[in-house]
């Protein structure tokens, strides 16, 4: 089945005085129909990037310079002026972390909506406020007819969150992007959208891209897991085999250092070791091996291809967590004072 | 909330690899601090280069004029009016018969030394004043923001006319006295506003968290992080002084004779104007001049030191 | 000082909070309010709780619930409004100027911030250090030794205790904080949000330092956050917060294994797991309406007008904190009554609830404008 977005080796880079900024650095990555796929990765490693480089949002002094991104089988690159603004909000929608930054203050918000609406030409100026009320009472807005002619500071973090999805499905698209959707948002408001984006997506059959630093949020609503690193795409694969298997040794440490709620009081949180990655400074070789547990001579020299480890299951790594044996034992912790000997006697 | 970022890190290089993990070595050997960025841009703006070297022409005018002139200017008579541009008096003579490059040097010399020292009390004292009133608010706040704004209603001339003609004695300080006590509420305004935003941060309820006294937040926290705006602040001071001091001097409240400040230069000049236009436009030239070299040197600043700087 | 009038407040602390022998600090009927134009902001709404010594205590709750505003009213950079603040027997809110800022020797804050909370100016050395110079505790050299001994403590290369903070990273800068925090060797520290702003790879090494810290120094912590899983993870015990009132305390493990009050249950189980076998299962109570403005709380138990379980008793009378056995404490007239089955069942009707007004309008039959929020 042909898929509904597919990015083919995508660098995006920004051109600032010290030089090159790789923020992605030739990713690959698609989304099927229906699916929903989440990006995980933290600071530096170009994940709400790509979602701009999808929707050709990048800012100055930023640069898609390579790569393809095709959507239903047209090249997104390539769209001139007046097939680009058909393309955004109608057949790629997306939404941001921060609401209301992403809503005109001095606008009544059903009118943002019908705006986003009639910058499509498919529907009728009438259709678009007919349409307003049941998108509002579809993300579960009470009172959606008086609440469309409020202004976005009458409406709580949740309920504007859930404004902008509205507005984002308006147009029906095809697919919808979540940059962060629940970051700033309390937990059982969080509960209730990450309810609502699974919903939408089983009822209308839209597909969520979702990106976010949150594994847990991923394992909730995700069905395909794409995990990023400085700019690459460091292991992906179906969302239980990332988190039953992990073979990337990023992914394996970052799943072990969150706290989850359900787990045996007194355990110890692995500390991944090192800073987020300086993307204007990268080691040579691979760009983890600073912070890697089990990194060995050629990951210092040699930055290894994407391998298969599973069915749809791939991974970046010369060594695979796979291929070490017991990890779990041998889990060195950072020391955390600043000597040799605390280190020494933190290895034994 | 995450802004649009380029993934760029502040924090310094990676670990080159294989050094020991222990010591948190991620912090560039090299960078920069914020008063070295805020040079380097002023450095790329080319008015305010120019503006300072024309700055520092004049300072080095006034300074030599202190030892020496051409001409002493109790000398008179040293020739006619209408003699122009000549070798000995390269920009001409006064009614008088003065010379009048003496004169300006020594002009320059009155009007730097009364635009710096102005621009020095004024804002010593209106830096106490925003700083207390937006510190502790409340009744001093209003008290202090009450004469602010009286201040503000009485026109400067008045006051100055009021302050030199009880002191009756003409001289360099009660000039700056006059000027300082019509201008140090501007600086006190803007000086109240950044202490009533920084006092807010998290930084000062650190400081109070761990025992700092108030006056020590007040110099140490909130006073450097405020520095920016009122350097800039106190940069244009100095041509305001220097303009309201030659204001003065024209209408005959400057200095005593010879007053060579270029206020009185004109003013004097002003009944030969058909006779010698130089007496006039000499001195009203150099007003010109300096004038506009410290507010491009001020609006340089005022770029250099914008908030905008890395975190 | 005056307590604010409510209905079945009395004077007296209720049966639950006897003077616990080892409670570090004890709060009683803390009350903070702020005005907001011509309203009253009600903060922190009667709030009794204990720290005892050498543990750490959790607080929890969402947007508006207080807990910031609490953290800083023990620690008195605000003034209570009303109640006690009982800190080694003595009550901080009776404590003004000299004696009130000598007092900060032993009561420290961490903040939430790793950007806003270091003076940009300042070298970091100077930051550590401050605290000792505003006591008069150490000079000079003596002073840098002290610095560089709390900088290395905290996992800080000694040797950048001349630079500036910009020119560290969000997890080092939040490292300079604890030190500053540190080095007057406090014996209670409140640490607010200390590691919401990191990134999630470098939050464990956080954690797990103040994890060390404690062990080193002997320390107390009230550990002040909206993440329930951290939460856990550090604390002994965990004190869950609504809307300015506290509504259940209990050990950590004992609260996430039998949560009496509702709100508890509705938090526990909107949190997700990193484990998508789990997930495909979990359902969380999706709560109704929005959580209500402090200005204008619900009458008596603030959490009725969200609780499915709420009947007419609620909206009447306040409930006390009650020790439900071992000092697991809950106020609630239904302590335990939402569990087990019945959540369960809960939790899919308001998931259903949410799924029918997608759907329903999916199929064009549109919302027929009634909704079962009301707030």
């Amino acid at each position: 089945m042909a898929s509904l977005l597919e990015v083919k080796g995508l660098k995006t880079q920004f051109f600032v005085r010290g030089g090159r900024v790789r923020a992605v650095d030739g990713i690959d990555f698609r989304v099927n129909r229906g699916e929903t796929v989440g990006i995980v990765g933290e600071s530096g490693s170009g994940k709400s990037m790509t979602a701009l480089s999808i929707l050709r949002l990048v800012p100055e002094p930023g640069k898609i310079v390579e790569g393809s991104i095709t959507f239903d089988g047209r090249d997104v690159l390539a769209f001139n002026d007046d097939e680009l603004r058909k393309f955004r909000g109608n057949d790629v929608a997306m939404i941001f972390q921060d609401p209301m930054s992403s809503l005109n203050p001095v606008l009544k918000v059903g009118f943002q909506i019908e705006e986003a609406m009639k910058a499509h030409d498919r529907f009728t100026k009438e259709q678009a406020k007919e349409r307003v009320p049941g998108l509002l009472s579809r993300v579960r807005i009470p009172d959606p007819k008086r609440r469309a002619d409020e202004f976005p500071h009458q409406f709580s973090g949740g309920m504007r969150q859930r404004v902008m999805i509205a507005m984002g499905l308006s147009n029906e698209p095809g697919l919808l992007i979540a940059d962060e959707p629940t970051t700033a948002l309390d937990v059982t408001v969080q509960a209730q959208i990450l309810e609502q984006l699974r919903d939408l997506n089983r009822e209308l059959g839209t597909a969520i891209v979702l990106i976010t630093h949150n594994m847990a949020v991923v394992a909730s609503i995700c069905t395909w897991v794409v995990v990023m690193y400085a700019g690459r795409v460091v292991e992906q694969g179906p969302t239980e085999a990332i988190f039953a298997a992990p073979q990337h040794p990023y992914t394996w440490s970052l799943l072990r250092s969150i706290p989850r709620i359900d787990e045996k009081l007194g355990s110890k949180l692995l500390t991944i070791k090192g800073l987020p990655p300086d993307l204007t400074n990268l080691p040579p070789g691979c760009k983890f091996h600073p912070r890697c547990l089990f990194a060995v001579d050629r990951c210092l020299t040699e930055e290894p291809e994407l391998v298969t480890v599973g069915p749809g299951h791939e991974s970046r790594c010369w060594v695979q967590m796979k291929n070490v044996k017991d990890p779990d034992a041998d889990l060195r912790e950072t020391p955390l004072v600043a000597d040799e000997e605390a280190a020494d006697a933190a290895a034994v | 909330m995450s802004t649009i970022t380029t993934g760029l890190n502040m924090g310094g290089p990676m670990a080159p690899p294989g050094t020991p993990e222990e010591v948190d070595y991620s912090v560039a050997p090299e960078q920069v601090s914020l008063w070295q960025d805020a040079w380097r841009r002023f450095r790329r703006n080319k008015l305010s280069m120019a503006g300072i070297v024309v700055f520092g022409l004049i300072a080095l005018i006034a300074i030599v004029s202190i030892f020496w002139t051409p001409y002493s200017l109790f000398q008179q008579g040293l020739g006619d009016i209408t003699d122009p541009f000549s070798r000995a008096h390269p920009f001409g003579l006064d009614a008088s018969g003065r010379d009048e490059l003496s004169f300006l040097m020594r002009g320059a010399q009155v009007a730097l030394e009364v635009g710096l020292l102005t621009a020095v009390t004024t804002s010593v004292v209106g830096i106490a004043a925003g700083l207390l009133a937006g510190f502790f608010r409340g009744w001093v706040d209003t008290l202090i923001s009450g004469i602010t704004y009286i201040g503000y209603g009485i026109p400067n001339l008045l006051i100055a006319f009021l302050i030199l003609f009880i002191t009756n004695r003409p001289s360099i300080v009660n000039v700056i006295v006059a000027l300082s006590v019509t201008s140090w509420m501007d600086m006190a305004r803007l000086v109240r506003g950044q202490t009533l935003a920084l006092r807010e941060r998290e930084f000062v309820e650190a400081a109070r968290a761990t025992g700092t006294k108030d006056f020590k937040i007040m110099t140490r926290h909130v006073l450097p992080n405020a520095l920016g705006p009122i350097i800039v602040q106190a940069t244009f001071l100095i041509p305001q002084a220097i303009l309201f001091e030659a204001f003065l001097s024209y209408l005959g409240f400057g200095l005593p004779n010879p007053d060579p400040s270029w206020g009185a230069m004109v003013s004097s000049g002003l009944g030969d104007r058909f006779l010698a236009y130089h007496t006039i436009m000499v001195p009203a030239l150099a007003l010109l001049i300096t004038l506009m070299a410290i507010n491009f040197i001020g609006d340089g600043l005022r770029d250099a030191l914008d908030p905008r700087q890395a975190k | 000082m005056q307590q604010p009038s409510e209905s079945s407040a009395s004077v007296e602390p209720s049966a639950a909070w006897t003077a616990e022998a080892d409670a570090l600090v004890s709060l009683r009927d803390v009350y903070k309010t702020f005005p907001s134009g011509r309203q009253t902001v009600r903060a922190v709404d009667g709030v009794s709780l204990d720290v005892l010594q050498g543990e750490t205590l959790g607080l929890v709750g969402e947007s508006g619930c207080g807990k910031s505003t609490l953290g800083r009213v023990v620690t008195q950079l605000q003034p209570a409004s009303a109640g006690s603040i009982f800190f080694e027997g003595e009550d901080l809110a009776a404590l003004h100027g000299e004696s009130l800022r000598q007092m900060r020797r032993r009561v420290q804050m961490i903040f939430q911030d790793p950007y806003g909370s270091l003076n940009p100016r300042m070298t970091v050395g100077n930051i550590i250090g401050e605290p000792l110079a505003n006591f008069g505790l150490a000079k000079g050299k003596e002073r840098d030794a002290q610095v560089q001994e709390v900088m290395r403590i905290c996992g800080l290369n000694p040797n950048f205790n001349n630079r500036y903070p910009h020119e560290f990273s969000g997890g080092q800068r939040q490292r300079i904080g604890i030190a500053r925090s540190l080095i007057l060797r406090p014996s209670f520290i409140v640490a607010d949000e200390p590691i919401s702003a990191l990134d999630v790879s470098i939050q464990a090494q956080i954690i797990n330092l103040l994890e060390q810290l404690q062990d080193d120094f002997n320390l107390t912590y009230l550990f002040i956050a909206h993440d329930l899983s951290v939460v856990r993870h550090l604390s002994d015990r965990v004190a869950v917060m609504y809307l300015g009132v506290i509504v259940e305390v209990a050990d950590s493990l004992e609260l996430y294994d039998n949560p009496l009050h509702p709100y508890t249950t509705a938090l526990l189980q909107s949190i997700p797991v990193p484990d998508p076998a789990i997930e495909r299962d979990r359902r969380p109570i999706i709560l109704r309406g929005e959580i209500p403005s402090p200005i204008n709380p619900p009458s008596a138990c603030r959490f009725h007008t969200r609780c499915p379980i709420a009947e007419p008793i609620c909206s009447e009378v306040r409930p006390e904190l009650i020790d439900y056995g071992n000092g697991h404490l809950a106020a609630c007239h239904f302590a335990g009554k939402l569990q087990g089955s019945l959540a369960q069942k809960v939790a899919e009707q308001s998931t259903e609830e949410l799924r029918v007004a997608i759907i329903g309008d999916a199929d064009g039959t549109g919302s027929n404008g009634s909704d079962p929020d009301s707030t």
